[in-house]
């Protein structure tokens, strides 16, 4: 347990005596390095390395995108393109667009939160190094899968929101939809890990004293940006696996002719693709945020009014999402709902551009390179916000919905909005990244070539669209009054793309013939640049404390590089950390992280096998794929095992702070919080699903349902009282005998409802509230399959004596879960009863 | 973490009230006969259910600390988000067609 008195007011921190910089370096080192060659580089768990990693292979598939971008303006440079053939079109548009998203500007803001929160936060790493292993395993490998299919000519070709019907399986045979529906739930399960991940880093690990309200604007924003992924990615899962189950398994969720409502889809869809475009706003928000001050040599103009700006935008980008939806026909009052939503959203977004542009106005702006991508940005975001503003009124969307001007006005907020600042922090970050100096001249022109390029090709396509062009048609005979625009915009598409070759080669330069950068070249006060340049995979040899805060990162290297902040060095040979409260950031105890490990790998490798057997269409053997992946989570858990060291240690001078086994509220605790918040936006999204059919949807009333009442009732009633005991079991008792009940109750459960789904509920393939009904039995048994499995897990912890009256072991999880799961289940039996007697 | 809670409950109330409404709205029009207008009840239904979401607002203000500064701002300015939120997204209950 955790012991207060071990844990003062950081006030009273004393600081560690100076040692050798030089030795502390190499004691870290040996600790936290990753392994040498190839299967060093398979094995890191490094956030600096896996950051790193996140980007580079983003901006990899950032050109891939863009080469098919190439290939879409030379086909539509004429009026009758032969460049490209209908069906190979349609696959290159929804590549294009599904690569930009999934593959490009999310693992791309992932990877930058992942290399620099650590840094500016005062740590030496995220909180769970093997989940961002396995992070971006999974995006690599799902990404591949997706790339590998455009290569066979069965790339997904219904556009990269996926409308259906024309996506169900009647009009999209074949495995394309599938490629995208299975890819980029891979891809997804990196961006739940990164949110979680980023969120327990931002709230627990922040440096001792630094509140809150102290926090660097960049934490905010991300802290906002991993909020809204925790709640925004589980629809698109949602409607991606219902949708998946639809046309593997033919239950009709989204058929009309069974009940079921092509408009869930875009609702779930909806649900999570408009607050994306503020995911990956708010991270590039983030950085102009750090940069504009530093470039200006000021400080921000306006901190509580960006924050209460960032917290707008969260919630508010929740209430938009009709407003893709204007032309299907929703009622009157809803749609100016929406409109209104859409247009308050303006708010928030403009009190951060005016408090960047007062911050501008204060200080004195130096025209150094990454302020030219900043300037971009103000002109080219602006500008996109302005042209969304005109989208959000319901009369203007009718008109426009659909054509190049839509096409247009994304561009501009998404090139505007993250592309120029992502182009601003890689020039602003690079020094920290390789160390060097870059080659002058090349920047300058490339931000030239691209600002005209971008503007010449996306600004001429809003007068296309005004023209009436719609968007994702590869030829237009009848319409040669749009093929000087067009020919002029893939004209431009190719200046861009020269620009963003000069940008690439410009980084490349820098990384290999720059001179020696020295540390902190912008004279930040961040402490980002508070260490050696490159920075090491531990950042810090000793961590900043209060009196480290709001002090120039200038002062603050050297003694922390000679161990005066806390916890110096690595004397334990472990990977340490600082965790910290969440509110005031008072030390709390010490998280011990692990080290270099093929785990995530082999993992990863696990889930994708099962991705590419349910592609195959073999689904029986995609279910048996899943016991590898069951055996490596039990590996990784055990993992997590405390061994023989469970000593206290000493960070300062008579301060020691226990390690996180002893602690109540580990890292692992709030990990699994936020992904219970995840995982309730999952849940609820299957109940708007339930709701919707039920309550919206035209189509055709449901068949008589042929279970018996009495039965059913009787069979509810155990499921109830088995999960209602087995959360009580593990709530009143953390003995071996209440982990025990806990597994057979749970067991039980799982029988009574496996029982139940084979004789009681109706065949889910005749009508889509008999599909939901089954979904929503599957999400329960599903749940009490893990529970029973923690429960197990509890009691092999307990065999081996690793859960005792100090080591919480793996008891607070399987309580939080079994918590969890009684109340899903009593939700759906309750609504599930609801709905059979109000039908 | 009391603060933080402080901090998000003034749009998360607005996201409430929001969800409320718009799902009465969308039940209403579901049971409705006619395609057009819900008539006098549901209107005032779906008026008084908006009335009771800013009336709700009004007690969470006493939750504030009387403090000046940041920390104390800016639950103050989450709750006046969620407030205006609540009274713009939802005014359209009063003047639209219904469905």
């Amino acid at each position: 347990m955790s012991d207060t008195s071990l844990t003062p007011r950081t006030g009273t921190i004393a600081p560690n005596p100076p040692r050798r910089a030089l030795a502390l370096h190499r004691e870290l080192q040996s600790v936290w390095a990753n392994d040498r060659g190839l299967w060093g580089q398979m094995t890191a768990v490094s956030h600096t390395t896996l950051g790193l990693r996140f980007m580079a292979t983003a901006i990899i598939f950032f050109a891939i995108g863009g080469i098919l971008s190439m290939l879409i303006r030379a086909q539509l440079a004429s009026h009758q393109g032969a460049f490209l053939d209908t069906e190979l079109y349609n696959q290159i548009f929804t590549m294009h667009g599904s690569i930009m998203m999934f593959l490009f500007a999310i693992p791309m803001l992932e990877g930058l939160a992942i290399w620099l929160l650590p840094k500016m936060l005062g740590t030496r790493d995220m909180a769970f190094p093997r989940l961002t292993a396995l992070g971006y395993w999974c995006y690599l490998f799902g990404g591949l899968i997706m790339l590998t299919a455009l290569l066979f000519g069965v790339a997904p070709r219904d556009g990269w929101f996926m409308y259906t019907p024309l996506s169900s399986a009647a009009y999209s045979p074949g495995i394309n939809a599938d490629v995208w529906l299975l890819g980029v739930t891979f891809v997804e399960i990196s961006a739940i890990a990164a949110a979680v991940e980023i969120t327990v880093t931002i709230l627990r690990q922040r440096a001792p004293g630094m509140k809150l309200t102290q926090m660097p604007l960049f934490a905010w924003y991300m802290l906002g940006t991993s909020a809204m992924m925790l709640v925004g990615f589980p629809p698109l899962i949602a409607g991606s696996v219902l949708l998946e189950i639809e046309r593997a398994f033919d239950w009709p969720f989204f058929d009309p002719a069974r009940g079921g409502d092509p408009l869930l889809w875009q609702h779930l869809f909806w649900l999570f693709g408009h607050p994306e475009v503020y995911i990956i706003f708010l991270p590039a928000a983030g950085v102009m945020s750090m940069m504009i001050p530093v470039l200006c040599r000021t400080t921000i103009l306006g901190y509580g009014a960006i924050v209460a700006a960032i917290l707008g935008l969260v919630f508010l980008s929740f209430g938009l999402w009709v407003h893709h939806m204007f032309t299907v026909g929703i009622p009157h009052m809803a749609l100016a709902f929406f409109s209104a939503a859409s247009v308050l959203v303006a708010v928030p977004t403009a009190v951060q551009v005016f408090a960047w542009i007062g911050t501008m106005w204060k200080g004195s702006p130096q025209l150094h390179l990454p302020m030219y991508h900043i300037l971009g940005f103000f002109l080219t975001f602006v500008m996109g916000g302005l042209t969304g503003v005109m989208l959000a009124i319901v009369p203007f969307n009718w008109q426009a919905h659909d054509t190049a001007f839509v096409t247009a006005h994304l561009h501009y907020v998404l090139i505007g909005g993250f592309v120029f600042p992502m182009m601003a922090a890689a020039t602003y970050w690079m020094p920290l990244i390789t160390g060097r100096r870059r080659v002058k001249g090349l920047g300058e022109a490339a931000f030239w070539v691209i600002l005209i390029g971008f503007h010449g090709t996306f600004f001429i396509m809003h007068l296309t669209g005004l023209m009436g062009m719609p968007r994702r048609i590869d030829v237009y005979p009848d319409n040669p009054e749009w093929v000087w625009l067009n020919l002029t915009s893939s004209i431009f598409s190719f200046v861009l793309t020269i620009g963003f070759a000069m940008f690439v080669l410009d980084l490349i330069l820098q990384a290999t013939l720059g001179k020696r950068e020295s540390r902190n070249p912008w004279r930040a006060p961040t402490f980002d640049w508070a260490m050696p340049i490159p920075s090491p995979n531990y950042n810090f040899a000793s961590l900043p404390t209060a009196r480290h805060l709001d002090r120039d990162a200038d002062e603050v290297i050297l003694p922390l590089a000679r161990g005066e902040g806390i916890l110096p060095g690595a004397p334990n040979g472990r990977r340490e950390l600082l965790v910290t409260r969440v509110g005031d950031a008072q030390p709390d105890h010490v998280g011990v992280l692990p080290g270099n490990t093929a785990l995530p790998l082999a993992l990863s490798a696990s889930i994708g096998v099962f991705v590419l057997l349910m592609l195959a269409s073999l689904y029986a053997l995609a279910g048996i794929a899943l016991v590898p992946v069951a055996v490596l989570i039990w590996v990784w858990v055990r993992g997590m095992a405390p061994g023989d060291n469970l000593a206290s240690v000493a960070v300062t001078p008579g301060l020691r702070l226990p390690v996180h086994h002893h602690a109540r509220a580990s890292l692992g605790q709030s990990g699994l919080v936020a992904f219970l918040v995840a995982n309730g936006t999952l849940f609820a999204s299957l109940l708007f699903g339930l709701a919707f059919v039920s309550v919206v949807t035209p189509g055709p009333e449901a068949p008589i349902s042929t279970f018996t009442p009495r039965t059913t009732a009787i069979a509810l009633g155990l499921v109830t009282l088995a999960v209602g005991l087995a959360s009580a079991c593990v709530a009143w008792s953390g003995r071996h005998g209440a982990a025990m009940l806990a597994l057979l109750l749970n067991l039980g459960a799982l029988v009574v409802l496996v029982w139940m789904a084979a004789t009681q509920l109706d065949d889910p393939t005749r009508h889509a509230r008999d599909a939901l009904r089954a979904v929503m039995a599957g999400y329960v048994g599903l749940h009490l399959l893990v529970a029973a499995g923690m429960a197990a897990f509890a009691l092999d912890q307990f065999r081996r004596g690793e859960i005792t009256v100090d080591v919480t072991g793996a008891w607070p999880a399987l309580r939080l879960w079994q918590r969890y799961t009684s109340v899903t289940t009593l939700v759906t039996i309750g609504v599930l009863t609801a709905q059979a007697v109000m039908s | 973490m009391r603060w933080l809670g402080l901090v998000l409950l003034g749009p998360a109330l607005w996201a409430v009230v929001f969800s409320l409404v718009y799902g009465l709205h969308g039940t209403l029009c579901a049971t409705a006969s006619g395609p057009e207008d819900l008539g006098r009840a549901a209107r005032l239904a779906l008026v008084g259910a908006w009335l009771l979401g800013i009336a709700a607002f009004l007690p969470v203000f006493a939750l504030i600390p009387e403090r000046s500064g940041q920390a104390a701002n800016l639950p103050r300015i989450g709750l006046w988000i969620g407030l205006v939120a609540t009274l713009f997204t939802l005014f359209p209950v009063t003047v639209t067609t219904s469905c």
